[in-house]
């Protein structure tokens, strides 16, 4: 049977069995390009029910046929590791639906938009002017549209087909109508700036690299279907990918050999002087892959090198090579012996105590990748070998690493992480942990969300799976709405010690009625668990309820396969158990459960608000 | 197996896979508008059928298609002309 076959089968029989298809399967379903494969995959899945995988609810309006868009895209998602579920919206009538919000409640909405959407129906290739006021108007109709949703909506660039392009003879018309159709493109663009709850993707640059027709026109006249399935394998992936940073499922850590990875050659046998680096192909292949993994850096991806090589011949070429990009200290954490790289792999996820879930691998070997598929399979394993060109493409292409936006402890996030495995080796001069912890001086700053904060804290509730109680994930649209309402509360935490500033690393989504004041989800990014600031948290939440006049502080656990390091936080916090995952705390009788080690401040951190800043003494 | 075997072999798993049904059944009942053959599953098949055999196929003669057999005189290899001399 082929590899798809195999495939296929596998998916139904987890379909069957009412359990999630295997990380293995996933990652084939991620990487498969052809469209009729997808399009029987989706129809599979479509029957999939199992809670193994975080749910996903996408509903689909377009001003078109959607066509087998619905199975491509439930495939695509399925090898993202979501359980989607997707509604489509009633045909022509895209308009009625958006305004009125006829889609459900979904997690996203995808609008899927073609030409005739800003056309008229009878525009005229002598009257450029009327053509450009035309779409115009119709662009300012739809960002009304979008305007008056509170939904996360995601739409996309729309390409200009030759068939209208090329109604206008003369080269100047067809230039100035090319001008209004950049322009359309600019302003769909920019709904993505305008509103907090859109974003866009640029399907006509995605399309201009895709080796695929964007329209067949007998489909197109047909069944009113503008895109082509290769088209909609394009934006379907693009919406995956958009998935997939809402969701918390995009990888945080790059992990890189060296050998004819990093660079050309092998370090060993033909020395620093040899690899090939800089300079010409192919030595130019090696240097943009550096320059493009040190862009990710500088966004908040961790680099870890993994090499069995020499350990000091590596320091000295990567700190003396003057092609090298990537210096030693760019990598959060270092494995360079001659243990397998699985193993390695494992070593650097506990130093950096992330899971190995979080990782990509990248690297030229046959032989390390299927060691490292086999014993790690969670791990995204990228080949290095063949032609170098491809490299960055490769690197690149699916958009592991992509988030919603960026933020500030983002673009600290490899320092940070480089700065823990040095407070590891601080840890062992302490005959005891308090010891240790009281030395490390822990700050914790405590404020309400606010407009600089909320794009942190939805992304802390889209990415934190451990100290995650109850798997609410509050994105950017709910934060901001929750942060200004009288009736709920969302708070900020930053922590830091002698070893620098983590940034935000926690938030908590809080209904503040009168009597009870229920905490709806609370997350700390594992970075700081050990240190007691959960309880820090949970103190502070207690006397600010209590001064608020409410009697009852309540809580919940929600378990799920990631966060059992969470399941004992309430108990340990004070509070009791009433069952079906609910604790609460009599707020008359409560203790102050605050670690003697940690400082608390911030401008929000003391009960009463009117008060004002604290400042660290 | 023939390329004209091999061809209907081809349109029969497609048309099966598409319509939910075994090849057993389609064969048996031929005409395809006893199965769900509508615009979805006929264009589904239609991006098979092309994909698979590398054909394109003109859309009227393909949706005046009644039988699976129809479908396979429109997508199965012109017989080779004996070279007159």
């Amino acid at each position: 049977m082929t590899e798809t076959g195999v495939l296929l089968d596998n998916l139904r029989a987890a379909v069957a069995d009412g359990r999630a298809p295997g990380v293995t399967d996933r990652d084939a379903l991620s990487r498969v390009k052809d469209p009729l494969v997808l399009r029987k995959a989706g129809k599979i899945l479509a029957k999939l029910d199992t809670a193994d995988l975080p749910p996903v609810r996408v509903a689909v309006l377009a001003t078109c046929t959607i066509g087998p868009f619905q199975q491509i895209l439930q495939a695509c998602l399925v090898g993202a590791g979501a359980l989607p579920t997707i509604e489509p919206g009633p045909y022509g009538m895209f308009e009625l639906t958006l305004a009125t919000g006829g889609f459900g409640d979904p997690d996203f909405v995808v609008c899927l938009l073609e030409e005739s959407y800003f056309l008229a129906a009878d525009w005229d290739a002598v009257d450029v002017d009327g053509f450009g006021r035309h779409v115009e108007k119709r662009l300012a109709d739809l960002s009304g549209l979008v305007g008056r949703s509170s939904t996360n909506l995601v739409l996309h660039t729309v390409p200009l087909p030759a068939q209208v392009r090329d109604s206008f003879i003369s080269w100047r018309a067809r230039a100035q109508v090319a001008r209004i159709w950049a322009r359309l493109n600019e302003g769909i663009l920019a709904l993505a700036d305008e509103h907090r709850h859109v974003a866009v993707l640029d399907l006509v640059s995605v399309l201009a690299d895709s080796p695929c027709a964007a329209r067949d026109d007998r489909l197109h006249r047909y069944g009113d279907m503008p895109y082509t399935d290769g088209a909609l394998v394009a934006l379907a992936n693009e919406v995956r990918r958009f998935a997939q940073a809402k969701s918390g499922l995009s990888r945080k850590v790059l992990a890189l050999d060296l050998d004819n990875t990093l660079w050309g050659g092998v370090l060993g046998e033909v020395g620093a002087q040899g690899v090939q680096l800089g300079g010409l192909y192919p030595g130019n292949c090696y240097t943009q892959l550096q320059r493009t993994a040190q862009r990710l850096r500088g966004q908040g991806v961790i680099l870890v090198l993994a090499s069995k090589n020499d350990a000091a011949l590596v320091e000295e070429t990567l700190t003396s090579h003057p092609e090298v990009v990537l210096r030693p200290e760019a990598f959060s954490a270092t494995a360079v012996n001659w243990s397998p790289k699985a193993e390695n792999l494992r070593a650097a996820a506990e130093t950096l105590s992330l899971s190995t879930q979080s990782f990509v691998f990248l690297d030229d070997s046959p032989f390390e990748r299927g060691h490292v598929s086999a014993e790690l399979p969670e791990i995204a394993v990228l080949a290095a070998d063949g032609d170098p060109a491809h490299l960055v493409r490769t690197l690149l292409a699916h958009g592991w690493f992509d988030v919603l936006d960026l933020t500030d402890t983002d673009r600290q996030r490899p320092v940070l992480y480089r700065t823990r495995a040095l407070r590891s080796d601080f840890s062992t001069g302490f005959g005891s942990s308090e010891d240790y912890l009281t030395a490390l001086g822990v700050q914790l700053t405590i404020e309400l969300a606010n407009e600089f904060s909320v794009a942190r804290v939805a992304q802390l509730a889209a990415r934190t799976n451990q100290f995650n109680l109850t798997g609410i994930r509050f994105d950017e649209a709910a934060t901001a709405q929750r942060s200004t309402d009288p009736g709920h509360l969302v708070a900020s935490f930053a922590v830091a010690d002698r070893f620098g500033d983590e940034g935000i690393v926690g938030a908590v989504w809080v209904d503040t009625g009168a009597d009870v004041w229920r905490v709806e989800n609370l997350v700390l990014s594992c970075r700081v668990l050990g240190r007691g600031v959960e309880l820090a948290i949970a103190d502070w939440l207690a006397r600010r309820a209590r001064q608020a006049g409410a009697t009852t502080l309540e809580g919940r656990f929600v378990p799920s396969k990631k966060n059992s390091v969470a399941a004992e936080f309430w108990g340990k916090a004070g509070f009791t158990n009433t069952g079906d995952g609910v604790f609460t705390l009599d707020l008359g009788d409560a203790d102050d459960r605050t670690p003697a080690w940690i400082t608390v401040g911030g401008a929000d951190s003391q009960t009463n608000v009117l008060e004002g800043n604290e400042v660290f003494g | 197996m023939s390329d004209a075997a091999s061809v209907a072999e081809t349109v029969l798993d497609i048309l099966s896979g598409v319509l939910d049904e075994t090849p057993d059944d389609l064969r048996a009942r031929p005409v395809l508008a006893s199965y769900e053959w509508d615009s979805i599953s006929s264009l589904d098949a239609l991006s098979q059928l092309e994909s698979k055999l590398d054909v394109t196929l003109d859309l009227r003669a393909f949706h005046a298609a009644r039988t699976v057999d129809d479908i396979v005189a429109l997508v199965k290899p012109a017989p080779v002309q004996a070279e007159v001399v």
